[in-house]
């Protein structure tokens, strides 16, 4: 064993540069808000984060692979409390005394836990016929999420065991299979591209020679999403078929999803290349924003600080993203490497998406800026897989 | 246990790393076509994202009548106003179809509205049904720049009986359809200051598209102070009655009725009318255009922007005139009137063979050959200063907007149209029977009635019973008529009644109160315009003058209008038809 080396001071300057951004922007939009409680609030997330970093820094990799299954278990039941117990404006907190917490955000950080565990689990049984093990564990927390419904949420957690399974190296035909059951569910929409989707299956599964129980398990298993689809879609309340369909196309919601869109981007662009100046932005275009601190909260920088200014968050996160790549490619520790594949794919993801989102390339989804977006939750779970990764990137040695 | 790394093969991290600056790149790409290439659209767009303050309109003030009864007051009505620099063309169909209107029609509102300005909200609609507000209601967040309000609307309980006097109200003349609602005619536009109220407004935040973001509620709005109310001299069911009489006789007329006691202006009744609340909901150019432009001119008010000559009316001027005067005594006798009267080559007319009368009963019969030879007595100058001094020539009140002077003509006059050899005795002669250049007001006869009836005075014609301080009223001059000429005039006025051959018996003969009256046939290009004007002592101090044009001769319409519409107005007011007097 080796002495410790230092965390990697490239992460912890970027996230310091991201910090900061996010609590100027933030105290910028409770400016504006007139809710300076929004600001105070979110320092004191920063430092719960903070704490929980910490927390997540002294976890060996050892301690969390073996406390992933417990913390997976627990989120699975906030997720099933949430449904009866929700609140909030869509239903998505449980509130417990002076705060509530959002199990979907917590359940993003136990999906990458559990998937890097189950994949070594597969691994180390030298065999792939074991990845229904995995999503065995994905599944709840992806079909939990999709019920409250955060669909984005579920879909996001989609692609972040997607793009787990690649960094564990599954192809591609892996995973298409991987993501078959999501697209069975968009492809109901309509018979045509379900047909198109059931052919593709099953060349996918003649290709990997897969057994009878598999052809079963897919081919029966996707049928049968495709087919209750519609039937869970008439046992939705109008306003739950609006917020998926608003998903699937926001410019169905007249008056939300494709208007905070066009409010996002004309705050971005009326930002310039210098900006409309710090606190002056929120005045103008994006004080009509009604998430102007949670999901548009990109927009409010673009427009105070310009071009400069998402340059200086783009670089941050990138060197972010970066690092946690490098960590990743640099740990032996199949679990440590894989956990931090994810978190690095955790932020890369939430970076597109968000980002995505403001800029007009994205569905509206309600999707965080992690670090940046207003909310406990989002900010103490990002800090804490930071506090992982930096753990992982310190003693990758160390095993 | 055997250590692995997951990136041996190594495509996975270069995926991941190819997908992050693949990713930034494009975040890259669209940060620069949006703040760069398109900042400056972007900045324009955003600075529209701002506060709209929408006034919010006062309620403008009630008109009651004498009685206390409601000539004029406000309804809330819903309003579809458009701001033109917010309102996306694309939506014309849209809210066409809301409102019921054609996409055509609402573009051409829109347009005229911006014509105006761009970024104030103008109406477009106002009285919606309830459908059409559900519809729009249901819909207006689509409809960027739409507001729907509600909004205070004029309203006459009356309806077009009283339309001439309150007048209307309708958008200001430079704002167009969507301009603030001001009066636009009558006692609407004369105190349209004191009616107005002060509007209030609210502020609401609009986006770039102006779809509404969020209302300000208190304090940022400020309610509409109502305006003051008015209360009129005019009794409301008595020029209900007049406007009905003369509906009946089918021609259009006008009767004004004052109290000559007070001076009050019971009736300034004309017909035709218009309905002042459709003119008041926004009315059509199409709607407009046939109401000023119809031959009978519903706009108009007879009762005191048109003149007429007074014509036989006249005749109790003339004979005032030539008896105060001392030009002619009460005993006067002139030649008899056989039909006729010649002077030089001319020959004039008078309508039967009188006989020799004095002069209380040549106003009695209206004779005209009596009247050719007492005028010459006196003089064109004369007879117009002592017509003045009746308050003929003048304005009677101050508040009625379109008063017309009328025309006494002195001999400078008559220089001036004739050149001053182009005139001479005859013009004289037509003069004293009320034809010729004269032109008269039924309000002004009304109020030469009532100052007959008052002895040669009368208290100035009072329009207004509240705010009356703020409008100075005309300097009348005293005639003081002697009590010698006013027995003649009364004498006469009343034998036309009693008389069985009295030009007013037949009208007025059964009615069973002292009435005192004189008729008047206004020769004019096609039928002449019959004129009644008159008086009564009791049981109220009434002073009356009715004119019906093109009604034919013998002064028949006119004394009937008068007449039924004072018989039924006292008989209402509690004096039986049958008392005596």
């Amino acid at each position: 064993m080796r002495k410790r080396e230092r965390p990697d001071l490239f992460l912890l300057l970027a996230l310091a540069v991201v910090l900061a951004v996010g609590l100027l922007t933030l105290y910028s939009a409770s400016r504006a808000l007139e809710s300076g409680s929004i600001f105070t609030r979110q320092l004191i997330w920063v430092g719960l984060g903070l704490g929980a970093m910490g927390a997540g820094y002294s976890l060996s990799g050892r301690m969390v692979d073996e406390m992933s299954t417990f913390a997976w278990a627990a989120v699975c039941l906030l997720l099933v409390l949430v449904i009866p117990l929700g609140s909030g404006p869509a239903g998505r907190w449980i509130v417990l005394g002076p705060v509530g917490i959002q199990p979907s955000e917590l359940a993003k950080a136990v999906l990458i836990l559990i998937v890097a565990k189950r994949l070594v689990e597969m691994r180390r049984r030298r065999t792939r016929s074991r990845e229904l093990g995995v999503l065995l564990f994905a599944l709840p927390l992806v079909a939990l999420t999709w019920m409250q419904p955060d669909l984005g949420t579920a879909a996001f957690m989609c692609l972040l065991t997607l793009a787990m399974f690649m960094w564990a190296g599954f192809g591609p035909e892996w995973l298409f299979l991987l993501l078959s059951p999501l697209l069975a569910a968009l492809s109901s929409m309509h018979v045509l591209l379900w047909a198109g989707f059931t052919l593709l299956l099953v060349v996918v599964l003649v290709r990997r020679k897969l057994g009878f129980g598999r052809w079963l398990l897919f081919l029966g298993g996707n049928t049968a999403i495709a087919a209750a689809t519609p039937m869970i879609w008439n046992l939705l309340k109008p306003y739950q078929q609006q917020r998926l369909i608003t998903f699937i196309n926001p410019a169905a919601d007249p008056q939300g999803a494709g208007w905070n869109i066009i409010q996002s981007q004309v705050a971005i662009g009326s930002g310039g290349v210098t900006g409309q100046g710090f606190l002056h932005g929120a005045q103008k275009g994006l004080a009509f924003l009604p998430a102007r601190h949670t999901d548009f909260v990109f927009s409010v920088w673009a427009e105070e600080t310009g071009l400069l200014g998402c340059l200086l968050l783009l670089a941050a996160y990138w060197v972010l993203i970066w690092r946690l790549v490098v960590t990743a490619r640099r740990s032996v520790s199949p679990f440590s490497s894989l956990m931090v594949a994810g978190i690095a794919a955790f932020f890369m993801l939430h970076l597109f998406v968000n980002v995505g989102m403001a800029l007009g390339l994205m569905p509206v989804t309600g999707l965080p800026l992690p670090l940046v977006s207003y909310g406990g939750s989002s900010m103490v779970t990002s800090l804490f897989l930071l506090g992982l990764a930096l753990r992982a990137g310190v003693s990758w040695r160390v095993i | 246990m055997r250590t692995e790394s997951f990136s041996r093969s190594g495509w996975p991290w270069k995926t991941y790393m190819a997908v992050l600056i693949l990713g930034v790149a494009v975040i890259l790409a669209r940060l620069v076509y949006l703040q760069v290439i398109r900042g400056d659209y972007y900045a324009r767009l955003a600075e529209r994202n701002h506060m709209r303050v929408i006034e919010r309109p006062a309620p403008r003030g009630v008109i009651l009548d004498r009685e206390g009864r409601v000539l004029a007051d406000s309804r809330t009505v819903f309003m579809v106003s458009v701001v033109p620099a917010e309102f996306d063309s694309a939506d014309v169909r849209l809210l066409g179809r809301l409102l019921h209107m054609d996409p055509a029609g609402v573009e051409a509102e829109v347009q005229r509205a911006s014509m105006r300005s761009s970024y104030i909200p103008c109406a477009i609609s106002t009285g919606l049904t309830v459908a059409e507000v559900a519809g729009l209601a249901d819909n207006i967040h689509r409809l960027g720049g739409v507001i729907l309000d509600a909004v205070p609307q004029r309203r006459y309980p009356m309806g077009r009986a009283l339309c001439h006097l309150l007048g209307h109200v309708g958008p200001s003349q430079e704002g167009g359809m969507g301009g603030r609602i001001v009066g636009r005619a009558g006692l609407e536009a004369v105190f349209d200051t004191h009616l107005q109220g002060t509007p209030g407004y609210r502020r609401e935040i609009v986006d770039a598209y102006g779809r509404v973001v969020e209302e300000f509620g208190d304090p940022g709005d400020k309610l509409a102070v109502p305006g003051d109310s008015l209360r009129l001299a005019v009794d409301a069911s008595l020029q209900q009655l007049a406007v009905d009489r003369l509906e009946v006789s089918g021609r259009p007329g006008a009767m004004v009725v004052l109290d000559w006691r007070t001076g009050d202006a019971l009736c300034l009744a004309s017909w035709p009318t218009f309905p002042p609340n459709r003119l008041s909901s926004g009315i059509t150019e199409a709607g407009w255009d046939s109401l000023a432009g119809s031959a009978e001119k519903p706009m108009l008010s007879r009762a005191w922007a048109a003149s007429y000559p007074p014509a036989s009316t006249f005749k109790l001027v003339t004979a005032a005139y030539l008896l105060e005067r001392g030009l002619m005594g009460p005993d006067y006798l002139p030649d008899p009137c056989y039909g006729t009267y010649r002077l030089g080559g001319t020959e004039f007319g008078c309508w039967t063979s009188h006989g020799r009368l004095d002069v209380v009963d040549a106003l009695a019969y209206s004779c005209n050959v009596f009247f050719y030879q007492a005028v010459q007595l006196g003089s064109v100058d004369g007879l117009a200063e002592f017509a003045g001094s009746m308050g003929l020539g003048r304005r009677v009140t101050q508040v009625l907007r379109e008063e017309r002077v009328g025309l006494v003509p002195d001999a400078a006059d008559l220089d001036r149209m004739y050149g001053s050899d182009g005139w001479g005795r005859g013009n004289l002669l037509n003069l004293g029977v009320g034809q010729g250049e004269l032109l008269v007001t039924p309000l002004q006869m009304a109020a030469l009635a009532g100052r007959i009836a008052g002895g040669g005075s009368m208290p100035p014609v009072r329009v207004i019973l509240s705010a009356d301080t703020a409008i100075s009223r005309p300097h009348v001059p005293a005639a003081g008529l002697s009590d010698s000429t006013m027995q003649v005039l009364v004498a006469g006025m009343r034998r036309a009644v009693t008389y069985s051959d009295g030009t007013l018996h037949r009208a007025m003969g059964d009615l069973p109160w002292a009435v005192y009256g004189k008729t008047g046939t206004a020769e004019v290009p096609g039928e002449p315009h019959s004129w009644t004007i008159g008086f009564l002592r009791e049981p109220r101090p009434l002073a009356f003058a009715v004119v019906v044009e093109n009604a034919g001769s013998g002064g028949a319409a006119a004394a009937e209008v008068a007449a039924g519409v004072l018989r039924r107005y006292l008989a209402a007011d509690g004096f039986p038809a049958g008392g005596g007097s």
